[in-house]
């Protein structure tokens, strides 16, 4: 351990990294963007309940319904990832550990989204 | 005695305490180049001048004409002419420029419309040589003390001054006469410490704590008075003890003279404004001493209030809740906490409470120790300088006017380090310490950690604590003095017969209160016997059998020492300095003492 | 990682109980932390009937009392009793605060729990070791930063400005927000906590201060301020009101005002 440290050297660590503005700010920006987002999102799920596969694959095929979907779902990833990072950077401190969970989190974060847009891109251009 | 192993340390200049004169001192002396440590038993912020609330003295003018002159002369008068007055010029000359490096360096004053530092009225502060009251006294809300020491600290820490935090001195490294040095003992894995150093300098406070009921902090023990007397020097005007008129009833706690100062008063069992009686001219506003005495007396003649008739009400109810939340929250606060009162709506339950000691060790305006050796009253002790309240100076003489004690902390201990900059020089070499000078600190901690009498730490202490309560209070009598002496020489005896259970050394509390109630006897004796020989009346010294101030035969400082072996007291004298150091005053001489 | 038991050498066991003294009123049980570093055992607990009559309100007082009458050996820090100079700050009856402004009285339940400060290495008893706290403080700079020759007479200051600086200067270094701030339990050598932070954004908005650009730069990072994540136990628990989360807030603020 590090007892032979100065107190001071230990809390001053690594410096200042000098950024995390961008990171808190799109955060923010993600939380509000969902907010409409979860609303229509949630209206959309009622409005869907009631009709069949066919009409659900005519309303994804619809543009501003497909766009809206896309936007939903990548967002909502992309504050997932944000989000989990920062319970990563929290709890775990083995730095093999950290950055291993960290990409982790990015891989399938980016894959599970990618995988949900690709799939309302191929109903919405052209059929089950 | 089990076997103790020194670690060496070797200083240009080493501090002892961290309050407002310490920090002040080290700063100084670091900034002058000097390899500077401040050794502290407390971290820095917690030393007791945290606790000030009021605010510091000096004559900026910003809510008015102003004059250092006048701070002078309000200073002699309430000293009761025993302060020194080229001393007291000193301060008083000195005193803006140590505001306004204060401000610079960032404490957050409360300020003036026009962005100037705000200043209050404070117990004998006057305009023109006593007229009226005059608003001088610079504030931080009422918390001046806690934002003076949390900037001064963080000033240390710019100027990386060197601390040893929770480190309790044992006692000075004497060498034939000089000082050489300071030992201590670290609390938190129990290793002793010798520092070396060309010049100690004491700032370890004063010792309320030899009363049973103080605004004082637990840790204001004297240690530095307790050092200096077990070292064979004198401590200086130790009968005069301050009694702040404001304690809250029962905790004790300070309720600042701010409040007066911002239209607060006191009323009796009849609601009757008896200042107004004792101080015609400045009523609330007159000094501790005087406040302190006449509210003794509406409780002596039965117009005290509560139940028992035993306290006396200050009001603030009939203030501004405004005024009350900008300027006065700190003790709004307290009066909720320690005595259940809303301070809009009712009034604080007071009594006179131990506050300060006027006395100390005697100084000279450098701020080095000076004794008394065969004719020459001024014999500078090499190696050691005083600050703050364990020194005096003396600039308060027999009663010290309230924000008097910030600045003499800052203007002093700025004086100390300017002094040790002029006659010591860096890294200079110093002559080997010998064994023989701090075996007998080492058999002190030995006893006192294997001590396993019959009397507990507290319980001796409780017992001083009652016989300076009793006999040596706001009044005093030939017999309740005479009987004071008595008890404290009981107690003195006690010592042998201590009992401490803890033996261990890392964080040994048992021990340190123990060592801090060694260091708090000395100096409860040379109090007690100080004010029986005083046989006169002369600030916060009220003596029943000689109610008058004698000049002709007391206008002098009591220097007493004290045989930590036999616990004799010897008792001499030094000149009052009726000198001013400049041509810009005259001397102000003595006349009766009323406002 | 995160652990989920305390290291074995830090598990609490069942220490001596000392009864009430004959001839006690009413009494109560306080349940106090013990740990002496010099025997080489695990901390345990020690638990003390006290007649509250024979004492003060505070928990203070029943420590003192607990000191004086019952065990000398028992160890806390200890100085105002006003709740001014931060000395006593522990946690009690689950909650950090000052033991000298807590009443007794007030404490809920039968027993009362006092321990040291959460989190911290213990030193003895209730005694924390805070040399990391004293220098996350330190590491903030907290002294005032300016180029300007100063005037000769003070710097001038509007009152308005002057009132920004209250609820903060007034925080009085007793580490009770730091130490309640999950965030700062599991990254106490990262993330500056509660109080630095404050006294950090006390300087950045102090008019007289000219290093404000220097100050928040040292502060955006990911840790040494992003860790806070607002779970305001530092504006609950704090003994004289303040509310270090909301400084934090601002802080952050001005970091995005900066930017956009």
């Amino acid at each position: 351990m590090s007892t032979y440290r100065t107190p001071l050297s230990r809390a001053r660590g690594l410096g200042s990294a000098k950024h995390g503005v961008g990171h808190w700010i799109s955060e923010r920006v993600a939380a509000v963007a969902l907010v409409p987002l979860v609303l229509w999102g949630a209206y959309s799920v009622i409005l869907l309940a009631q009709t069949d596969y066919y009409g659900a694959i005519h309303w994804v095929a619809q543009p501003l319904n497909a766009t809206l979907t896309i936007l939903l779902i990548a967002v909502s990833f992309m504050h997932m990832v944000a989000g989990l990072r920062v319970v990563i950077e929290d709890y775990i401190h083995k730095t093999l550990t950290k950055a291993a969970l960290l990409m982790l989190n990015v891989f399938v974060g980016g894959l599970a989204g990618a995988l949900a847009i690709f799939s309302i891109l191929k109903v919405a251009l052209g059929g089950a | 005695m089990a076997a103790y192993e020194w670690i060496d340390h070797k200083f240009d200049v080493v501090v002892v305490g961290a309050g407002g004169s310490g920090l002040r001192a080290a700063l100084g002396c670091a900034q002058a180049g000097l390899k500077t440590a401040c050794i502290t038993k407390v971290f820095p912020t917690r030393s007791h001048t945290v606790a000030a609330q009021g605010g510091i003295s000096a004559s900026l003018g910003n809510m008015g004409e102003d004059d250092w002159r006048w701070h002078m002369y309000d200073t002699v008068k309430g000293s009761d002419w025993l302060g020194d007055q080229d001393a007291i010029e000193y301060l008083c000359r000195n005193a803006p420029a140590a505001v306004y490096e204060l401000e610079h360096w960032g404490v957050p004053f409360s300020r003036t419309a026009d962005g100037k530092i705000y200043q209050r009225a404070f117990g004998g502060m006057t305009k023109n040589y006593g007229e009226a009251p005059i608003q001088r006294t610079c504030a931080a809300a009422d918390r001046t003390g806690h934002a003076m020491l949390h900037t001064m600290y963080g000033q240390s820490l710019a100027h990386n001054t060197e601390f040893f935090i929770e480190y309790f001195a044992l006692d000075l490294i004497m060498d034939e006469g000089s000082c050489r040095g300071v030992t201590a003992w670290k609390l938190d894995d129990g290793s002793l410490h010798r520092f070396q150093a060309q010049l100690v300098i004491l700032a370890t406070g004063g010792y309320g704590r030899a009363y049973f009921s103080a605004t004082s902090a637990h840790t204001c023990t004297g240690d530095g008075g307790g050092m200096a007397l077990r070292a064979g020097l004198p401590l200086q005007d130790m009968e005069f003890v301050q009694f702040h008129p404001t304690g809250i009833y029962g905790a004790g706690c300070l309720i600042t003279e701010g409040a007066r100062g911002e239209g607060g008063y006191l009323t009796n069992s009849e609601g009757e404004r008896f200042m107004e009686r004792y101080a015609p001219t400045v009523k609330d506003l007159a000094p501790r001493d005087m406040v302190s005495r006449a509210m003794t007396m509406e409780i002596r003649e039965g117009r005290g209030v509560g139940p028992k008739k035993d306290h006396i009400f200050l009001h603030l109810d009939h203030l501004d809740p405004k005024i009350l939340a900008e300027r006065l929250p700190g003790i709004s606060e307290s009066a909720k906490i320690f005595a259940g009162v809303d301070v809009t709506k009712e009034p604080i339950p007071v009594l006179p409470t131990v506050h300060y000691n006027m006395g100390g060790v005697p100084t000279n305006f450098y701020s080095e120790v000076v004794t008394k050796v065969g004719k020459d009253p001024d014999k500078v002790v090499p190696g050691l300088m005083a600050v703050g309240e364990a020194a005096c100076v003396s600039v308060h003489g027999a009663n010290r006017l309230g924000s008097n004690s910030l600045i003499d902390l800052v203007v002093f201990g700025r004086s100390a380090a300017l002094r040790a900059a002029d006659t010591i020089k860096a890294g200079a070499t110093q002559p080997e310490l010998k064994p023989a000078m701090t075996d007998p600190h080492l058999a002190r901690l030995d006893r006192f950690r294997n001590a396993n009498g019959g009397t507990p730490t507290a319980e001796l202490r409780l017992e001083m604590q009652k016989a300076m309560q009793e006999d040596a209070a706001v009044y005093r009598t030939s017999e309740a003095l005479a009987s004071g002496v008595a008890r404290m020489q009981a107690v003195n005896a006690k010592r042998p017969d201590l009992k401490v259970s803890d033996r261990s050394l890392v964080w040994n509390s048992d021990l340190m209160e123990t060592l801090e109630l060694d260091n708090l006897i000395g100096q409860a004796i040379v109090t007690v016997v100080g004010a029986g020989n005083r046989t006169e009346s002369r600030g916060a010294h009220a003596h029943e059998n000689y109610p008058n101030r004698d000049d002709k035969t007391w206008m002098k400082h009591t220097l007493a020492w004290f045989d930590d072996k036999t616990g004799k007291v010897k008792i001499d004298y030094r000149p009052v300095h009726d000198y001013t150091l400049t041509n810009d005053i005259a001397p102000i001489p003595p006349k009766a003492r009323v406002y | 990682m995160a652990e989920f038991r305390l290291p074995k050498n830090s598990r609490i066991t069942n220490g001596k109980h000392w009864p009430a003294q004959p001839g006690s009123g009413k009494t109560r049980t306080f349940r106090i932390y013990r740990y002496d570093p010099d025997s080489g055992e695990n901390p345990r607990w020690d638990s003390y009937e006290v007649d509250t009559s024979q004492c003060g309100p505070m928990v203070l007082d029943v420590l003192i009392h607990i000191k004086n009458t019952i065990d000398p050996t028992l160890t806390f820090r200890r100085s105002c009793r006003e709740g001014i100079c931060g000395s006593c700050a522990m946690n009690i009856a689950g909650r950090n605060t000052l033991a000298c402004t807590h009443g007794h009285a007030e404490c809920p339940g039968d027993k009362v729990a006092i321990s040291p400060l959460p989190h911290m290495p213990v030193v003895k008893d209730l005694v924390p070791d805070l040399t990391l706290f004293y220098a996350q403080y330190a590491s903030v700079e907290p002294w005032l930063q300016t180029e300007t020759p100063e005037p000769q007479k003070e710097w001038r200051q509007d009152p308005k400005d002057r009132e920004k600086l209250d609820g903060l200067y007034e925080c009085i270094l007793c580490a009770c927000c730091s130490t309640s701030c999950p965030s700062y339990w599991w990254n106490p050598e990262k993330y500056l906590g509660p109080a630095a932070l404050l006294h950090a954004y006390r300087w950045i908005i102090d008019s007289r201060d000219e290093a404000t650009g220097h100050r928040l730069d040292e502060l955006e990072d990911p840790f040494k301020l992003y860790r806070c994540h607002t779970i305001m136990n530092c504006a609950q628990v704090c003994p004289k009101g303040l509310n270090p989360a909301k400084a934090i807030a601002e802080v952050k603020k001005m970091l995005v005002d900066r930017v956009v």
